[in-house]
């Protein structure tokens, strides 16, 4: 733990006193600001719904996007990596360091939106225990999105384009026509989670099991195939 | 340096004892295009400089000593050990890359300490700070290396590499962006650190650095190892080659046959207004040429080489 504590920590100095911050606020906020004006305006609260496509469609998505492509991409892109890659540390710890800071951000971003958001909206049944269980499921939804995107880095410099290109194109749209691929998607499986802890989720999410079995396969093997790859990881640039 | 005698083109055959530093028969190819061509030397403490134009692999070579490449073809050993996926070899390496990115939201001081923490060194805030001191950066230590002069910031990525007191030490081009006194500072700093036992390799492609700093060198050229040796035998070499002069006087025609008699003079022939002579031997011809053209009451306008830039000694060391 001893050289995992200065990687965290410089990731995290990295990865906040940007401009990048502010725009993750924004779009952590965006939910809360939602519900704000729904109440505002008099609208019909409905937390399931607006957790549901606002937070886990989007919002978690997204900031796990943002936040799992950078912790090391961007340390990658910007010539910066060299200084962590030449030391004698095993790439596990680096793989296994990034991740926290990467699901950290993303939790530490998203889980007060969606209490903020469910306790502005309420629900249909129990308020607090719609608001707990999307709370959780994000919790585990988007440290999945988090490492997902992290190991993509970790193999392309494109990783943005194509996470973003998964959230968008294949969950938000062919997941939901292909029936059997359901299994290839966080979000549903996130969804799942949060059916599993007893909310009313719109549409017909993942079995709990093998929601639970995905989230896991995608935390694990994503660390897995990161460390495999910074342990084979080569420069850039150069003569 | 263990390395072999000249002439260098050859492979130099690896030293008995184990070297610091062994480039065994390494090839490095991206696609169809070599880098790095079947280079061998071994180096032990000392300064070598690795020269060559830009472009000709000393990036490539150094990363490839550094661990951050893996070989096409052959190996490297760092204390006699793989370096190629082999993490604990940096307890034993520095590297000073040339890409001039650092963390530059750290001060120079967080950053020595940073790369101590990662090192696992015992004491990192002195380690860090011997480091600061070692590169003359003691006063700007506390400000963000983000404000940093390109030399400074030189020197902030050489503290970090120092923290851990390795024993092999590779700088690709270190005098980047450094004025004359950081220059100066760096070349004492580095010659001490090579008269304690440390092994220092450092790439430039300007002359001049590599023949005030190192004891050896190697020379670099379209991803082959050119020459490899102690420095004065390598610049004898270079200045003994084949050079070309253009030359303009009062009267070419007399000049070229009068110079064609002297013995440093192989040939001469005149095109478009001017002489152009061969010589094998700088210094002898540069010595006769005035007293020719006085012997022969020719006026001389214009003297100058037509070969001598860095790139064409490269070429002619390769051909060799």
């Amino acid at each position: 733990m001893t050289v995992m504590a200065p990687l965290i920590e410089v990731t995290l100095r990295g990865m906040l006193g940007r401009r990048r911050t502010v725009l993750l606020v924004l779009l952590a906020g965006l939910p809360v600001l939602v519900a704000l004006l729904i109440r505002v305006s008099g609208g019909r609260p409905d937390a399931e719904r607006v957790l549901d496509t606002l937070v886990v469609r989007f919002v978690m998505a997204l900031v796990a996007l943002i936040v799992g492509t950078a912790v090391i991409g961007s340390e990658i892109d910007d010539g910066t990596a060299v200084y962590m890659m030449v030391k004698p540390i095993a790439r596990w710890r680096i793989a296994v360091s990034k991740a926290i800071v990467a699901a950290g951000l993303t939790a530490v971003l998203v889980v007060p939106a969606v209490i903020l958001t469910g306790i502005l909206l309420g629900g249909r049944g129990d308020a607090m225990a719609v608001t707990s269980a999307f709370a959780v499921a994000c919790l585990v939804g988007g440290s999945a999105y988090a490492v997902a995107f992290l190991a993509l880095s970790v193999f392309t410099s494109r990783a943005f384009l194509i996470g973003l290109a998964y959230v968008l194109i294949w969950e938000g749209v062919l997941a939901g026509l292909l029936e059997g691929t359901k299994f290839l998607s966080i979000r549903q499986a996130t969804l799942g989670v949060a059916a599993a802890l007893g909310v009313d989720v719109p549409g017909d999410p993942l079995a709990p099991p093998m929601s639970v079995l995905v989230l896991a396969v995608v935390l694990v093997g994503g660390l897995l195939l990161a460390s495999w790859r910074l342990a084979r990881f080569e420069i850039r640039g150069g003569d | 340096m263990t390395a072999s005698p000249l002439p260098a083109v050859e492979p130099t055959p690896v030293a008995a004892a184990t070297p610091a530093l062994e480039v065994d028969h390494v090839s490095r190819w991206y696609g169809n295009v070599v880098a790095v061509n079947d280079i061998s030397f071994a180096l032990g403490p000392g300064v070598t400089g690795l020269l060559g134009p830009n472009g000709a692999g000393k990036s490539t070579l150094l990363h490839l000593m550094a661990g951050l490449l893996a070989p096409s073809a052959g190996r490297v050993l760092v204390e006699g050990e793989t370096a190629w996926r082999r993490p604990e070899m940096y307890r034993h390496i520095g590297l000073v890359p040339e890409r001039e990115a650092v963390h530059s939201y750290l001060s120079g001081l967080e950053f020595a300490r940073l790369n101590a923490r990662l090192q696992g060194v015992a004491d990192p805030d002195a380690a860090a700070a011997r480091a600061i001191a070692t590169v003359d950066l003691t006063d700007a230590a506390d400000r963000a290396i983000g404000t940093y002069s390109k030399g400074m910031r030189q020197r902030a990525k050489l503290a970090g590499a120092l923290v851990h007191e390795p024993t092999v030490l590779l700088l690709d081009e270190p005098f980047n962006g450094m004025d004359p006194r950081q220059r100066l500072h760096m070349m004492a700093l580095l010659r001490s650190m090579a008269a304690a036992g440390r092994t220092i390799l450092f790439s430039s492609h300007i002359l001049e650095e590599v023949e005030r700093l190192a004891d050896s060198v190697l020379v670099v050229y379209a991803g082959r190892l050119a020459a490899a040796g102690d420095f004065r035998s390598i610049r004898r070499l270079m200045t003994d080659r084949p050079h070309t002069f253009t030359v303009r006087s009062s009267d070419d025609r007399r000049l070229a046959s009068a110079l064609l008699a002297d013995p440093a003079v192989f040939g001469a022939e005149l095109i478009d207004g001017r002489v152009l002579i061969r010589t094998a031997d700088y210094d002898a011809f540069t010595r006769a040429l005035p007293q020719v053209a006085r012997a022969s009451a020719v006026s001389l306008f214009e003297v100058a080489p037509t070969d001598d830039s860095l790139e064409s000694v490269f070429s002619y060391l390769v051909r060799r």
